[in-house]
């Protein structure tokens, strides 16, 4: 079932309703087939975005900066060294089944490595490759 | 009425102090590069605040509690002789600043402690949406408070932001307080930095 992010959010703030990551990632992905038609979303464009280095922050260049090479792997923040738990919902973690708390860490973190909000587009991909991870 | 010292040095230096690590703490509070000047900010806040409160107890006669919390009531009266331009003049905390601070206080040490909890990882979520609804309040006290600070200075043509600079404002020498408490000043100094280094461990 196809659920826009917009939507997803108002749930969200008026009740805990979980999603699975492949609904965020559909989510998402509907949201980016607007501007691009076609859209997919890709594991491989996700798995650039993560280990891709942006020349924004010196101490998290990229998400692999605290998030380490791979998302099934727990994290160490790059400036408490307090441990992250993995980014990945096969580790175990309750990941990307909450779209508000998806969307604030999303604008917080990408804004900071990035130096601008993620597209869609990229969240999708980003969930797709996060989704798969072994 | 001439110039008389009302604000003794600690009530000066700690009003200043939570300024500064409140403004720190807020423009820091969604990054993850400031993240532990922002914890280092905001246990500055908590610190003083505590400070404060026993200060509102031992403190100078203008920095006490007992001296200027009144009820809401007097607040709202005093605010409403503000708007019909005759306000009764106050040497110390009108009625609606002593709201204010006990507001500001609170607010301080709700807001450092739920933040201080999420930081460690006691509490989950929760305490983290608590911590952002408390500081967003919190601003918007610091608000009215700036706010009511323009009004009472222009109401009673006194500077009162450069009175909390120097500690001086208009009023009756007799109800000038005794001194500026160098050493209480030097204490909430060694104590905001032991405590706020130790928080933000």
């Amino acid at each position: 079932m196809k659920i826009p992010v917009a939507l997803m959010l108002l749930a969200a703030s008026t009740a805990t309703w979980a999603v699975t990551p492949g609904q965020l990632a559909e989510a998402y992905a509907s949201e980016a087939a607007t501007q691009s038609p076609g859209f997919r979303p890709s594991a491989r464009r996700g798995a650039e975005l993560y280990a891709r280095r942006f020349a924004v922050s010196d101490k998290m260049p990229a998400c692999s900066a605290c998030h380490t090479d791979s998302p099934v792997q727990e994290g160490r923040h790059a400036v408490t060294g307090k441990a992250i738990k993995p980014l990945a919902p096969r580790a175990g973690a309750a990941r990307f089944s909450d779209p508000a708390k998806v969307e604030k860490w999303f604008r917080r973190n990408c804004t900071e490595v990035l130096g601008r909000e993620c597209s869609a587009a990229e969240k999708a991909d980003f969930i797709a490759f996060v989704s798969e991870a072994k | 009425m001439k110039k008389i010292l009302v604000w003794d040095l600690p009530v000066r230096l700690g009003h200043w102090l939570m300024v500064g690590g409140f403004a720190l703490a807020w423009a820091t509070g969604d990054s993850e590069k400031w993240r532990l000047v922002h914890v280092f900010a905001g246990s500055t806040v908590m610190a003083v605040a505590a400070y404060r409160l026993l200060w509102g107890v031992v403190g100078s006669r203008t920095a006490r509690f007992a001296e200027f919390v009144r009820g809401p009531g007097q607040a709202v009266a005093y605010l409403k002789s503000l708007l019909q331009a005759r306000p009764p003049h106050y040497a110390g905390h009108n009625p609606a600043a002593g709201l204010a601070i006990v507001l500001l206080l609170g607010l301080a040490l709700a807001s450092g402690a739920s933040g201080w909890l999420t930081y460690q990882e006691i509490g989950g979520e929760w305490l983290e949406e608590i911590h952002e609804f408390l500081t967003g309040t919190m601003l918007g006290v610091v608000g009215v408070h700036l706010l009511g600070v323009l009004v009472g200075s222009l109401a009673h043509r006194e500077n009162l932001v450069l009175a909390m600079i120097t500690g001086r404002k208009l009023g009756e020498p007799e109800e000038a307080i005794r001194g500026q408490r160098f050493l209480a000043a030097l204490t909430l100094l060694a104590w905001t930095a032991a405590a706020a280094w130790w928080l933000a461990r």
